[in-house]
């Protein structure tokens, strides 16, 4: 019976192809000429330039972190190109995007120009590190709102980015999180001014194409008082059989009754059977409760890269705010996984929920990490946190870290963990009610998975459930 | 072995270690002299460590604690509250030398063999080659090795073959001078098909600081069955550094039940690893702190084979500035199909300057397993205060009466009725003693 | 047992209360007679169990204007404890499982803090022991319930039976019961009945909040209330319980509508 699962965790990668774009490449290696060049290219202001060389000499006194329990060779940080765009045209419409690049889109099923508009979804695109189309702008920009790759925003708001970049995740903050903030490309910028409920979800798809370009994306979202916004990001990348580097930062931050939601569907490659190529993905995912009442959820589905060691976190500054961490891990093959959150409770009548769920199969590791720190001020702080895991074949495995520091007696903590598996006795049971395998593990996944499913938003929902099906998808024997 | 580059505190600690009269054995003089030059390449953990994070033992570091240099004359007067009634054999150890006036070892004790580890160096030295010094590992753990450096002697418990014992058997450690360091050592054997209980029970007739650094090896053969009751009541000014390692065999199975209320600092790591198909263990410990302490316990349940059951509750009740660590892991090997584990981490804060670090770990490398874990950190029921209020209760008894619950569900598990309702009362006096700070 | 010169033990006037900012009492009248049984009925959600909690003095309820007098005495000026000193009993809806206390050491503590407070003899565990074994032949318990953990495990029905023991060591002068008869099967029902009647005297009251009819077969009110939307909307004798069960609560409704016009 568990051959026939392996069976069913195994198939092909869909999104391996490599897009035929003219690109700009940087020469490989690291240095603070590198850090200017790229400052240069990107004709960045002289304080963004300075933030870059001070991560970087901040970066050169670290070392690589060593406690996730994920293992991989040394990389060669000088052997990486920093900067890879598509060859500069100014673009004034979809139209005079590059039809490869559109093409390339649609094969992943990326909602744009009128699947777009049909979805109701305004999709900020990033194509290696430069951002290329923004859509659904005048829209936004209509009730105030600013959504646009970063570059743009250093252009045209520099004193929100200034005021922002680095506030939550500072340059120093861990070793890949300060590599990110000297080298960083592109990513999104989004701002929510006061009172404003963006009225559409906002997507971003980022996909890493040339090999050997290490992809640092930076995204910052600002949500002032009363604001709201559902934010979506989706990742793929084709195959290429070097590993490939991937150290973004995400930095959120609410003021005072503002709500962020924010969505991740990652499918990165991961690498084939024997554990060969994928993207390691390294990445810093922070959110800052900073006003009263206000709100920060993160929900994502990890299924694909190499290696994954990302913890999105919250801290909760503000009275009464709350944080929220959804997450499905699904591993396969030789994947590692080193994921979870941080839920640091710094004001009164804090709350976080913690919903967990790993599903480990072939060789693959599988660890969720989390910490819940209630601060000696957080009265009344409240968490709960389930983490479950689930094993598919006896060759994987599933590990549960859950770090808990209570500095307050007011403060109340749960935290539950389960291990299980999808039994014989179960797929017996669907199929004496004529339900084949694949069906049954696929519904046995999606049930198990339900509680971060259902956080996610709709089209993002659809994706998940699909993707899941897909890796499970396979040849029942 | 180069001493140029030994940490100048360990040093200081090891000093007494080289005078130690040649054993019978040699292989045990063999032994201590690898576990001395381990000692001299250690370094002193600090908070850097991932095992010591949340442990600072700086303070431990900044006395020089030598071994007694001379046996403080004690009556059994002296230590008669410590007596425990059931127990018909009792080794009684006076700051880490063992008394044997002090001490009751019957001719002949149903079932189970007691001496102490020097004169089962000469006797039983083949029995002690294979076990002592085998199953705590040394080669990275400072502790240990320090202890091991100065193994001379110790308690040997060991139950033949299907031999039962009831009576329960009892190793008191008594600390009597301040600024000096002792180094308990036991090794329990239980022979296929034995049963056992075992008490190791940490008292003090000194209020000051004092250093105890103790290393127990339990050995559980096929189908035997050893109850391990483990009392930690040093002065408040103590620290208190105790590892253990048990290895079970098949069926075999391991109760413990551990009490932490003394010392100033304390760590006790735990090591149990199932190495025969369907052992079980049943790991209970109570940790009840206030003032300044610190107390620490690592624990982990290793899998290796199948069918293997544990089942782990650990809480705490932390008063004053008191600091509570927990670190529980519950690994399941590869192949270790079936496990049915499942633990636990309790714990109430009574006070708004009390903190607590919990991490209870799977990692889990088979699939077909039922682990679970859950951790609160919390106050006592807010429904439960109320319902005892509503009957007439005052908020303090009803407080009082909770918190003793808390703690007495750990206790009323304890095998020997004397020392359970010792443990009842100190629980009793200590809970109706803290005036909680926090009111609703 | 209608007596109208019997002593008023309870009067409630106007009472409002909140849960989390929610108003669920919007002014309650009522007066309860030493002697009477009354059972107050009506729907989910009407405000029953909140009016049961806020007279034994839950803290999750916020009294927020009316007023309450236990034999002239204001009931809100007097903590859980004191209520329950001064012979308020509360027979929980969902009693609270409390692990690791003994049942016995519990009811010997209540019974010895009420009886202290009223300065009565307290009893020492061995007279206790007797003394409760009487009480739970009353009730048809068995004595191995003193062993267990307070409802530690306890089936539905063994919770309410210890709710009902409890009564009958703390004797109130006022019993409220709120849905003592849920969960419990008939031969249960029967047993807790009986034992709350031979609880009753003339000194006492009792209040029965319930959702059906089938506990007033054996416990028969004087009065029963209907309430709704947090306040009392008809009152009559045991013949309106029946006639609730055959007609439902939403005639009652209208008509509390078509006499003051009020929304509910």
């Amino acid at each position: 019976m568990s051959t026939v699962l392996e069976n069913l965790v195994n198939q092909p990668y869909k999104h391996g192809f490599v897009t035929e774009i003219e690109s700009d490449v940087a020469p490989k290696g690291l240095s603070e000429d590198t850090i200017r060049l790229i400052s240069a290219k990107k004709n960045e202001p002289e304080w963004l330039l300075e933030f870059r060389l001070n991560a970087y000499r901040h970066w050169l006194t670290m070392a690589e972190p060593t406690w996730p329990n994920v293992r991989y060779p040394k990389i060669d940080f000088q052997n990486i190109s920093y900067y890879s765009a598509p060859k500069p045209k100014k673009l004034k419409s979809m139209d005079e995007v590059d039809p490869e690049l559109l093409r390339t889109f649609e094969k992943l099923g990326v909602p744009m120009n009128e699947r777009a508009a049909l979805a109701g979804v305004a999709v900020d695109v990033i194509f290696d590190s430069v951002s290329v189309a923004t859509t659904y702008k005048q829209k936004l920009a209509e009730v105030g709102i600013i959504f646009c790759s970063i570059s743009e925003a250093v252009r045209e708001h520099p004193e929100l980015v200034r005021k922002y970049l680095g506030s939550v995740v500072p340059t120093g903050d861990n070793f890949y999180a300060a590599l990110n903030s000297a080298v960083f490309t592109d990513g999104s910028f989004c701002f929510i001014p006061k009172g404003v409920k963006c009225p559409m979800e906002l997507s971003t798809y980022f996909r890493i194409n040339t090999q050997d370009s290490g992809q640092f994306e930076r995204t910052l979202i600002v949500a002032e008082e009363g604001a709201s916004v559902s934010y979506l990001e989706g990742c793929t990348a084709p195959k290429f059989d070097t590993n490939q580097l991937h150290a973004a930062v995400v930095e959120l931050v609410a003021l005072d009754r503002a709500d962020i939601k924010y969505s991740t569907v990652q499918n990165w490659y991961a690498g084939d059977e024997e554990g060969r190529g994928g993207i390691y993905n390294f990445v810093t995912k922070r959110g800052l409760c900073k006003g009263v009442n206000s709100k920060i959820s993160w929900t994502q589905v990890e299924t694909g890269s190499a290696i994954t060691w990302k913890y999105p976190s919250c801290v909760l500054l503000g009275d009464n705010s709350i944080g929220e961490f959804y997450s499905v891990a699904l591993t396969n093959h030789y994947q590692q996984a080193d994921t979870g959150t941080k839920m640091i409770h710094i004001g009164k009548n804090t709350r976080s929920t913690i919903i967990s769920k790993g599903i480990s199969a072939g060789r693959s590791n599988n660890s969720y990490r989390g910490l819940v720190r209630i601060g000696p001020k957080a009265e009344g702080a409240r968490n709960y946190s389930q983490c479950d895991s689930m094993l598919i074949g006896s060759k994987c495995g599933a590990n549960t870290f859950p770090y808990i520091q209570v500095h307050n007696s007011t403060a109340k903590v749960e935290h539950e963990a389960t291990t299980s598996k999808i039994g014989e006795d179960q797929l017996f049971y669907f199929q004496s009610r004529g339900i084949g395998n694949e069906e049954a593990v696929s519904m046995i996944i999606n049930g198990f998975c339900k509680e971060v499913f259902q956080q996610l938003p709709m089209e993002f929902a659809v994706e998940a459930t699909k993707l899941l099906g897909l890796k499970l998808e396979g040849s029942v024997g | 072995m180069s001493l140029t580059t030994t940490h100048p505190y360990i040093e200081a600690l090891l000093k007494g270690s080289r005078d130690l009269p040649q054993s019978p054995a040699g292989w045990l003089d063999a032994r201590r002299a690898q576990a001395l030059e381990r000692a001299n390449a250690l370094t002193v953990p600090t908070t850097r460590d991932e095992e010591w994070r949340f442990t600072d033992i700086t303070p431990l570091t900044r006395i020089h604690f030598q071994p007694a240099q001379s046996v403080t004359r004690l009556a059994l007067s002296d230590i008669g509250c410590f007596i425990v009634p059931e127990a018909t054999v009792r080794l009684v150890f006076v700051d880490g030398i063992f008394v044997p006036e002090l001490s009751a070892v019957p001719d002949s004790p149903a079932g189970v063999q007691v001496s102490t580890l020097a004169e089962a160096a000469e006797a039983r030295s083949a029995l002690l080659e294979k076990h002592l010094a085998r199953h705590v590992a040394f080669e990275n753990n400072l502790f240990a090795a320090l202890n091991t450096s100065y193994l001379r002697d110790g308690a040997l418990v060991t139950t033949g073959k299907n031999q039962a014992c009831a009576a329960p058997v009892h190793l008191l450690f008594v600390a009597t001078q301040k600024e000096t360091a002792a180094y308990p050592r036991c090794l329990v054997i239980a022979e296929p098909g034995a049963e056992c209980t075992v008490i190791e029970d940490f008292v003090s007739l000194e209020d000051g600081a004092y250093f105890n650094n103790a290393v127990t090896e339990m050995v559980v053969g096929a189908g035997a069955r050893v109850r391990h009751v483990r009392l930690q009541r040093e002065s408040l000014n103590a620290f208190h550094i105790a590892h253990c390692a048990v290895t079970l065999d098949k069926d075999a199975s391991y109760l413990s039940n551990t009490v932490t209320l003394g010392a100033r600092i304390s760590r006790y790591d735990l090591n149990v690893a199932q190495n025969g198909e369907g052992a079980e263990m049943r790991i209970d410990g109570l940790a009840l702190i206030s003032g300044r302490q610190l107390a620490d316990t690592h624990t982990l349940m290793a899998h290796a084979r199948p069918n293997g059951r544990s089942v782990q509750v650990h809480k705490t009740i932390v008063d004053g500035a008191a600091h509570a660590v927990f670190n529980g892991k519950v690994f399941v090997h590869e192949g270790a199909q079936l496990t049915d584990s499942s633990q636990e981490s309790r714990n109430l804060l009574l006070s708004g300057r009390a903190h607590i670090d919990t991490k209870p770990q799977l990692e889990i490398f088979a699939d077909d397993v039922k682990c679970s874990h859950g951790a609160t950190v919390g106050q006592l029921d807010a429904e439960q205060l109320f319902y005892l209020r509503s009957r007439g209760l005052s908020d303090a008894s009803a407080r009082n009466l909770l918190t003793y619950a808390f703690g007495a569900e750990i206790i009323d598990r304890i095998p020997v009725r004397s020392l359970l309702e010792r443990l009842e009362r100190t629980v009793l006096e200590q809970t109706q003693a803290a005036e909680p700070e926090t009111r609703s | 047992m209608i007596n109208a010169n019997a002593t008023v033990l309870l009067e409630v006037r106007g009472l409002r209360a909140t849960v989390a900012g929610v108003e669920i009492l919007k002014g309650i009248d009522l007066t309860v007679r030493a002697g009477e049984a009354h059972a107050i009925m009506g729907p989910n959600g009407s405000g029953k169990s909140t009016f049961a909690k806020a007279l034994a003095g839950h803290p999750a309820y916020e009294v927020t204007s009316g007023e309450v007098l236990l034999e002239g005495k204001d009931l809100f000026a007097l903590s859980p404890e004191e209520r329950a000193r001064a012979g308020v009993f509360l027979g929980f809806q969902y009693p609270v499982e409390i692990p690791g206390v003994s049942n016995s050491g519990f009811l010997r503590l209540a019974y010895n803090t009420v009886q202290g407070a009223r300065g009565r003899d307290e009893l020492d565990p061995l007279e206790f022991d007797d003394f409760v074994r009487e009480k739970m032949k009353l009730l048809d318990m068995d004595p191995g319930f003193l062993d267990r953990s307070v409802n530690d495990g306890f089936s539905g029905g063994e919770k309410k039976r210890n709710e009902i023991l409890q009564m009958a060591l703390l004797e109130p002068k006022l019993a409220i019961l709120d849905e003592t008869d849920s969960g419990l099967d008939i031969d249960a029902l029967r047993v807790v009945a009986n034992g709350v009647n031979r609880l009753l005297t003339p000194a006492n009251a009792v209040v029965l909040v319930t959702h059906y009819q089938r506990l007033l077969n054996y416990i028969v009110p004087d009065y029963v209330h209907v309430m709704e939307g947090g306040r009392i909307i008809k009152t009559g004798g045991k013949e309106l319980a029946l006639e609730l069960e055959t007609r439902g609560y939403d005639w009652v409704l209208e008509e509390y509508k078509g006499k003051t016009g009020a929304e509910v």
